[in-house]
């Protein structure tokens, strides 16, 4: 596959050959350009809309690449505003990103990575089935068992959640249940309700699984949602491990190289099928632990890679096809 | 990771969120930034900080500590907060005199508890003047009790004088913890109602609570008249008090904050005519106290120093204690009696100021020193034939240095002068903690401590000045203190009637030893953490005697040597979890004074200072969570046994909560079960049924 021409491009530079005479002139060209194009034209192509990150994208792309080999190039999209280049699908890193590639209109299939389930549910609408995505938020029931796991004895888990969602939590609730845990959503109404909630939230969970919604997880809560937490001797787990920095107990996390590697997969499927998979979550997960917090709270932990094991267990012992 | 992961990463990681080839790395938009301030958050990990006044795991504190969440005191249904005090190994409660319940670890107390240091969030609890605390009337309700810390073993190198047995912190809820609303009642028993409400709001810069709480109580059911040893007869010693707290906690900027507590006392404290000690006062009216108390409390901290957190408190404490009575006395050789109105009224106050810096070189070598001033003042022209002050100056400071990951130094020393003995004192703590594995620690700790006499020990000038006297052949003593001086001019002996202390005390000291270990299992599904404490003490000159109007006598007499082992162990199963403290003791006394006192009355001295020095103290509880949100908890106390016989109570809590998601409500039964009729250190100290039933209910939102 990598050494073929596209259709197209092999039209267009049949276009260019018309006068007899110039038959073999124009043979020299092609030659030459094959020869000094030889290895981006034999290659397939996947177009990179990078974030506002420089440093990250070129990060990003270099595992990209690595994943991808010599044969599949990565080019910037903005190389299709002067160019219309060979087909390939377009990978976006971050919302602003996938706005941006949304915007130009383009009928490409879309990768869009490092984006909220709902920013694609969204944006997919748009596309139509031209977009699929690797998820990077940890799956919530891979997150509630990591609580189990460090937290052992834990039997109860809150959730915060605003009013409107009430809903995504349910599926959720009745899968740990099949873990032992009770799950129990207490409903935020609004700032002036958090730590409020929170508070009687406390009182049921044995710890707080924190979910990726950004208007009750965000930098200007968390510093509070953590406080009011500890203070009641409590867990926090989750929403990320970015969190984890901050002050959270723990969180899984796909770290960047198997990310890529996943979006490279995909990638690798369009390249066979033409088609990119649907979205799902990578196969492979680590697990970050704040360790001044697990010692301050006196809390016996395990090895990371042990917490891993035992999670992956309990996931495939539930469900041999649970998703890790 | 090692296993001290520096803060210093901690705060590399945060500054550089795309940093690192790990996989780590977060995309930057997705990091927290600066915003997520680490240490912020480590500041609110409840570890142990009564010890050495750093926060520490339990595995670097050098010593051992008991530390009670709030959370188990309300799931074991306590009414009474020195119950908690039950659940402490080697700890001792029970009412000397009255309803006023006194707490001691290893005993050596005949009335009031005087050898604990006594702390609410940070402010000294312990009255001014005679370093007793008022349970009853304590500021604290257990709804707001975020955690109790009890230091055991002497503790003076952190807080000074009168650290001397133990420290006890007691620690609310933070007004971000409580935000919300919030309403509870309880009542049963011996006609015991606790109300609390509280309202507060959590703000980014801003987090306040006001709170009010009622508490009640009828005491005791029934005494023995003083004329008839088998007529039961109703006791006078029930409270009523009304208190209203305002907490705030403002942080305008990230490296400032401040804190605001003020709180006011208002109520009635019953004293039994029969059960007021010493002379025959003859009192014909109710000797009630009026209680008005207030406090003041403020604390700065500083975070902008590179390693170093200063936080500056000062807090001021306002006790009055308004007592007066009408007493037909009859006189020795006068027929008529004096009828005339008494008081013991009682003004105390405290101010304190404390400047603490927290320098964190490394996570492995921290050091926190400062400097506190105090002065209690008392004004009684009773206890006191006018007013005092006593002025103490202290520094402190604790060195925590790890040099290998297996062992942990700590040294800690706290020097004071007290204007009550001109004097200076040095009391040191050095301690080695190894730790055997990441959960399993050894300690190895000895401190010195010293508790110097309180006011009334010291000072004591008590004479009555009677009021409103009649018949008229008394009227020359309108007015008059009855004190030496007047009783050496009067015809008519008065006396039983006045004692002065001879200000002769000197400073009570003790050496202590203690081997304890800690460790930590995963066990199945849960945790199990266990604490064992040896411990061997020598204390030194212990003031005893007699502390009443009629025999006051008092003088450094008694040595004590004790040792024992306490453990301290409790399994985390989730919704299981069992607690066990069992405390053994061995004490012995002697009488060391030369002052002419016969055998007897030398061995009913130490009998005296025995009188809550027990054996075998302990508790077992057992707190399960049933589904659809029913609990129970179960509960056994004993201390085995008094001088009266052994104090043995089982408690049983039943609670149905719910848990909406706009509103958590619960409601309960609780059920105290005396396992014997035994009157504890009093025979008047009586209920009538050995069964004690409350309810409860609480509503948050």
């Amino acid at each position: 596959m990598g050494s073929c021409f596209s259709p197209k491009a092999r039209m267009n530079i049949t276009n260019h050959v018309r006068a007899p005479r110039l038959r073999l002139l124009a043979s020299l060209v092609i030659l030459v350009a094959m020869a000094a194009l030889a290895q981006p034209l034999s290659a397939d192509v996947v177009y990179l809309q990078g974030s506002a990150n420089p440093t990250f994208n070129l990060r990003f792309t270099e595992l990209l690449e690595a994943e991808l080999g010599p044969d599949t190039e990565v080019r910037a999209f903005a190389s299709l505003r002067t160019f219309d280049g060979p087909a390939g699908p377009v990978i976006t890193l971050g919302q602003e990103a996938l706005a941006r590639v949304l915007e130009t209109g383009t009928q490409r299939q879309i990768l869009a990575l490092l984006v909220s389930p709902e920013t694609i549910a969204g944006a997919a609408e748009n596309a139509g089935g031209r977009m699929s995505t690797v998820y990077y938020d940890p799956p919530l029931l891979r997150q509630a068992l990591i609580g189990r796991v460090i937290l052992p004895q834990a039997s109860r888990m809150a959730l915060l959640a605003r009013p409107e969602q009430i809903g995504d939590y349910e599926s959720l609730t009745e899968e740990l249940a099949d873990y032992g845990i009770e799950a129990r959503v207490f409903v935020v109404t609004g700032d002036e309700a958090l730590i409020p909630t929170l508070s009687r939230a406390l009182s049921y969970g044995d710890f707080l699984l924190a979910t990726p919604d950004n208007v009750i997880y965000n930098p200007r809560t968390i510093k509070h949602i953590l406080l009011t937490t500890y203070r009641r001797n409590r867990l926090v787990i989750g929403p990320s491990h970015a969190f984890v920095k901050a002050g959270v107990l723990a969180s899984s996390y796909v770290p960047l190289p198997d990310y890529a590697a996943e979006a490279a997969r995909f990638i690798r499927e369009w390249q066979r099928t033409g088609v990119l998979p649907e979205p799902t979550y990578p196969e492979t997960f680590s697990i970050e632990i704040n360790h001044q917090v697990a010692r301050s709270l006196n809390l016996p932990l395990p090895d990371r890679d042990e917490i891993r094991a035992e999670v992956r267990r309990l996931l495939h012992q539930s469900d041999g096809e649970a998703t890790p | 990771m090692p296993a001290s992961m520096s803060l210093a990463l901690v705060a590399t990681l945060l500054t550089s969120p795309a940093a690192g080839a790990d996989g780590t790395e977060v995309p930057p938009w997705l990091a927290l930034g600066e915003s997520g301030t680490a240490e912020d958050i480590y500041s609110a990990v409840p570890e142990v900080l009564t010890t050495t006044r750093l926060r520490q795991p339990k595995a670097r504190v050098p010593g051992t500590t008991t530390v009670i969440s709030g959370e188990t005191i309300r799931d074991l249904g306590m009414v009474a907060l020195a119950d908690v005090f039950r659940l402490v190994p080697g700890m001792t409660v029970a009412a000397v005199g009255t309803n006023q319940p006194t707490v001691s670890y290893h005993g050596t107390v005949a009335y009031e508890q005087r050898r604990l240091q006594v702390l609410i969030d940070g402010r000294t609890g312990y009255l001014p003047s005679l370093a007793d605390v008022d349970w009853n009337a304590m500021p604290v309700p257990i709804e707001l009790i975020d955690r109790i810390e009890v230091s055991r073993g002497p503790n003076s190198a952190a807080y000074g004088n009168n650290a001397f047995l133990a420290s006890i912190n007691i620690i609310t809820l933070s007004p971000e913890n409580t935000a919300g609303t919030g309403l509870h009642a309880q009542g049963g028993g011996p006609s015991i109602r606790n109300y609390t409400a509280y309202h507060g709001h959590a703000r980014d810069k801003y987090s306040w609570r006001v709170a009010w709480h009622r508490r009640e109580s009828d005491g005791y059911d029934f005494q023995y008249d003083s004329d008839d040893a088998f007529r039961k007869v109703p006791i006078r010693d029930g409270f009523e008090f009304n208190q209203f707290y305002y907490d705030g906690v403002l942080q305008p900027s990230p490296y400032h904050s401040f804190e605001f507590r003020a709180g006011v006392t208002d109520g009635i404290d019953e004293d039994d005519p029969l059960k007021m000690g010493g002379a025959d006062l003859g009192i014909q009216g109710e000797p009630d106290d009026e209680v008005r108390d207030h406090y003041l409390q403020a604390r700065y901290g500083y975070s902008g120093l590179d390693k170093h957190l200063i936080e500056f408190q000062t807090s001021y404490q306002r006790y009055n204690r308004d007592k007066d009575w009408t007493s037909c006395i009859q006189l020795d050789g006068v027929p008529l009696p004096l009828c005339t109105s008494l008081n013991e009224d009682l003004q105390q106050q405290r101010l304190e100021f404390e400047l603490q810096d927290t320098w964190e070189l490394n996570p492995d070598l921290r050091l926190v020193s400062g400097l506190g001033y105090r002065e209690d003042g008392y004004e009684s022209e009773t206890f006191f034939g006018g007013s005092g002050e006593i002025y103490q100056s202290r520094l402190f400071a604790n060195l925590e240095y790890t040099p290998v990951y297996w062992l942990t130094f700590n040294a800690g020393a706290n020097y004071e002068h007290t204007s009550l003995l001109d004097d200076n004192f040095l009391s040191p703590r050095l301690a080695a903690n190894l730790h055997l594995t990441e959960n399993q620690t050894l300690r190895f700790v000895y401190s010195r401590a010293v508790r110097t006499p309180d006011a009334l020990e010291q000072r004591a000038n008590w004479a009555y000045t009677p009021e409103n006297v009649s018949p008229s052949v008394y009227q020359d003593l309108e007015g008059q203190r009855i004190d030496a001086e007047y009783d050496a001019s009067s015809p008519v002996d008065f006396s039983g009637y006045y004692a002065e202390a001879t200000g002769d005390l000197d400073e009570e000291r003790i050496t202590s030893r203690e081997i304890s270990y800690y460790g930590q299992f995963r066990l199945g599904h849960g945790v199990l953490s266990t604490e064992v404490r040896y411990f061997y003490d020598e204390l030194r000159d212990l003031v005893a005697g007699i502390i009443n109007v009629e025999d006051f006598d008092l003088g450094n007499r008694v040595a004590i040597d004790q040792q024992g082992i306490e453990l301290e162990t409790a399994l985390d199963l989730g919704d299981t979890r069992l607690r066990l403290a069992y405390g053994y003791m061995d004490q012995e006394g002697r009488y060391t004074a030369n002052d002419g006192l016969s055998v007897e009355e030398q061995q009913e001295t130490l009998a005296r200072e025995a009188r809550l020095s027990v054996r075998h103290t302990g508790s077992v509880s057992w707190i399960q969570r049933y589904p659809e949100d029913w609990s129970s908890a179960l509960a056994w106390y004993v201390a085995d046994e008094f001088r009266s016989g052994p104090y043995q109570r089982a408690d049983l809590r039943v609670a149905k909560s719910v848990h909406g998601p706009r509103v958590s409500y619960d409601i309960a039964v609780i059920v105290q079960h005396y396992l014997n009729d035994n009157p504890l250190l009093s025979r008047d100290n009586n209920y009538t049924d050995r069964n004690q039933f409350f309810l409860e209910a609480g509503v948050r939102f």
